[in-house]
């Protein structure tokens, strides 16, 4: 049979480093200034599915985001991974925007490139969890949707996905074009390496504004955005109880447990 | 036909430095480093002696992310309950600026910007498996599957250099070598600082400590610098000591240096904003091998270049200091078309001629002494012992100060020519 090629676009975000974030105690905001730029890890993931898909029925990956332009780093990042091209959808319109009209962002962006067979994302960016995006933009361009895949295949225009559910787990056939979401640590992502970041570096990406994609301005960013953030506190952290046991009369510690229901005995 | 004419293997001082000297004469140069951004791979205690930079960044001093001039110099041994100090400001730093505190994340990424702004190619994020030679010739890196090709490879890697090793071209570092280093960051408010360490402005406090309070023979310099809002604080541990010694733990270490009761009270209120641990390189003149050959040549720590005996800790300037004359020496042998041992033994001759050699010659030994028993034990016991005598009131008639320091030693158990021979050593070394 012949082979078809794949044209897939992974979509990728950067955040800060999930690790060193801290919450500024006066504005509640995410202190940014302190912690560095990463790209969402469950996007790593994503992008490893496209290269995997690609590793085997050949083709292109896209990679796109919206963001600052420090998300270079990013880009190049997915190019020393295997990317094809990157493409950063960067324009001060786009700030402040929630998941709506980011997913109608990105959304354009894929029909501006035009032609594609699947379209990958993380399930969820680490920074805000939402999880909307990706299930945003199927929906902005009418395709059909997987969501929270742990492994991902392709077989005759067919995308067969694995989902991870509750109780166990699903296998879902989809004909292409489709968009499938994948799942933190859902796979080892490849390293990037020296010989295809120096050709990034050469090669450049590309950044695209409001003005190519052709969107009304009110649609995008804080304009375009219907959720209001009234409100924002920190959770207390309770103090966990503690409590000495002697070593040599654990009785006193099973009959705490027993009485206050947190030990139960088997019944006879 | 090389794809470049020098690759440079780690973007701290030593190697960004080497790359903007290279980049800024026309070389093609790429500088490759594994930490992403440059700079979070990297510790240092976190003061940048000397005017090194000037050679490359002319306005350096207005431009690179410095946190405090340094305007006051401590060096104290800390027993458990005293600490006996040489406290040095003047003035004339403010004018005469030595030294500058700086943090490492700022400072690398500040200077692999200028290399990248003189033209060299920055990769960030990836690590150098090993050198590509030939006949013993270095003739790129390699990555991966892939090899990278260049006419020589300056190893600028830091304190465990692994490609270099790998190569060949370096022993692994002893214990005898290298020291470790940990080191935490306290946030401060500016004003507190101000006011707990006497400063004004951006003048900055610059403190090392002999922690001779230290139980079970284990040996170790502390230091505190402080930044524009917070204070770098670390140790310094002898990694033989701690090795002989197999149950003192390193960060206990930390913990005791900064829970002392005259430094607790410097950071006190301040917040944890990093922990790191690194390597030190602690060898002297002895222990440095041959810094180039046939396409490569070493710099900075990887090369050895780090002076630390507990009292003072200096590095990034030798860094510097190498890899503009490391960068220096490619772009001569570019021009010859030559990177020959040969040619690049200009390096080498450098280097003789430069402080960072003269120093470590001079130098010749101190590790010995500065980790001996008699700076880490007696001197501060008999400082303590002494001060203890003058500045007791006990009704008792004085005795002559040289009668007290004598009486002193006597106490810890010292014979007089003991002393004399321990003293004139260490007089000797410095």
């Amino acid at each position: 049979m012949k082979k078809v090629p794949l044209d897939i676009i992974v979509m990728v975000k950067q955040v800060p480093d999930s690790q060193e974030v801290v919450i500024d105690p006066v504005t509640m905001n995410l202190n940014r200034s302190l912690t560095r730029n990463v790209t969402n890890r469950a996007d790593e993931n994503a992008l490893e599915v496209a290269l995997s898909l690609r590793d085997k029925a050949g083709g292109t990956v896209t990679v796109i985001s919206m963001g600052p332009p420090q998300a270079e780093t990013t880009m190049y990042e997915c190019m020393a991974r295997g990317a094809d091209r990157a493409i950063l959808v960067s324009d001060r319109f786009f700030g402040g925007a929630d998941t709506y009209p980011t997913g109608l962002t990105l959304a354009s962006t894929i029909s501006k490139i035009g032609k594609f067979d699947v379209v990958v994302a993380g399930e969820e960016s680490s920074d805000s969890s939402t999880g909307h995006v990706g299930p945003g933009v199927a929906e902005f361009l009418n395709i059909d949707q997987i969501t929270y895949c742990s492994h991902v295949d392709y077989k005759d225009r067919h995308v067969i996905a694995e989902r991870e559910l509750e109780d166990g787990t699903e296998v879902v056939k989809t004909p292409t074009p489709v968009l499938v979401t994948v799942l933190l640590n859902s796979n080892f992502p490849r390293r990037q390496t020296l010989r295809r970041k120096i050709d990034a570096m050469k090669k450049g990406f590309e950044v695209w504004n409001l003005e190519k994609l052709g969107l009304p301005p009110e649609w995008v960013g804080v304009r375009g955005s219907p959720t209001i953030v009234r409100r924002m506190r920190s959770i207390k952290e309770k103090e966990r109880a503690a409590k000495k046991f002697d070593l040599s009369n654990l009785g006193n510690l099973v009959s705490e447990l027993y009485e206050k229901n947190i030990l139960k005995l088997e019944e006879d | 036909m090389s794809e470049f004419d020098a690759i440079v293997v780690g973007a701290g001082p030593a190697g960004s430095s080497a790359a903007i000297k290279m980049a800024n004469a026309g070389l093609k140069v790429l500088l490759v480093e594994r930490g992403d951004p440059p700079g979070t791979k990297n510790v240092s205690g976190g003061i940048l002696w000397g005017k090194d930079l000037s050679q490359i960044i002319p306005d350096w001093e207005k431009t690179a992310p410095l946190e405090r001039f340094v305007e006051r110099k401590v060096t104290s041994f800390l027993t458990a309950d005293s600490e006996i100090s040489i406290d040095f400001k003047t003035l004339k730093f403010s004018t005469d600026r030595t030294g500058y505190a700086v943090l490492r994340t700022r400072l690398d990424q500040y200077l692999s910007k200028k290399a990248s702004q003189a033209g060299a190619t920055v990769i960030t994020g990836i690590t150098v498996d090993s050198l590509h030679m030939e006949n013993g010739k270095v003739l790129g890196v390699v990555n991966e599957e892939d090899t990278i090709t260049s006419d020589c490879v300056i190893l600028a890697e830091g304190a465990n250099p692994r490609v270099a090793i790998k190569a060949g071209l370096r022993q692994p570092p002893g214990d005898d070598d290298v020291a470790l280093g940990i080191k935490q960051v306290y946030k401060l408010p500016e004003a507190t600082i101000n006011e707990r360490y006497n400063l004004r402005g951006n003048a900055g406090f610059a403190g090392e400590y002999v922690l001779s309070f230290l139980e079970d023979d284990v040996y170790a310099g502390g230091f505190l610098y402080t930044n524009k809002d917070s204070i770098s604080a670390g140790v310094v541990v002898s990694l033989s000591k701690l090795r002989e010694n197999g149950k003192t733990r390193s960060f206990d270490i930390m913990e005791k240096f900064v829970s002392h009761p005259f430094i607790s009270r410097l950071l006190e209120g301040g917040q944890i904003q990093e922990y790191s641990a690194h390597l030190v390189y602690e060898g002297g003149y002895s222990t440095m091998a041959k810094l180039y050959g046939n396409g490569y040549m070493i710099a900075g720590d990887a090369a050895g270049f780090s002076f630390s005996n507990g009292m003072v800790i200096e590095g990034m300037n030798y860094a510097i200091a190498s890899g503009i004359m490391a960068g220096e020496a490619a772009i001569q042998a570019k021009k010859e078309g030559d990177f020959s041992d040969q040619s690049l033994s200009r390096y080498g001759r450098m280097l003789e001629e430069s402080y960072a050699i003269k120093d470590k010659k001079t130098f010749r030994g101190i590790e010995k002494v500065t980790w001996s028993p008699l700076v880490h034990r007696i001197i501060p016991r008999i400082a303590e012992n002494s001060m203890m005598k003058l500045f007791n009131e006990t009704g008792e008639p004085k005795d002559h100060v040289v009668r007290i320091l004598l009486d002193s030693a006597f106490d810890q158990g010292i014979s007089k020519s003991d002393l004399l021979i321990q003293g004139y050593r260490l007089m000797r070394r410095m």
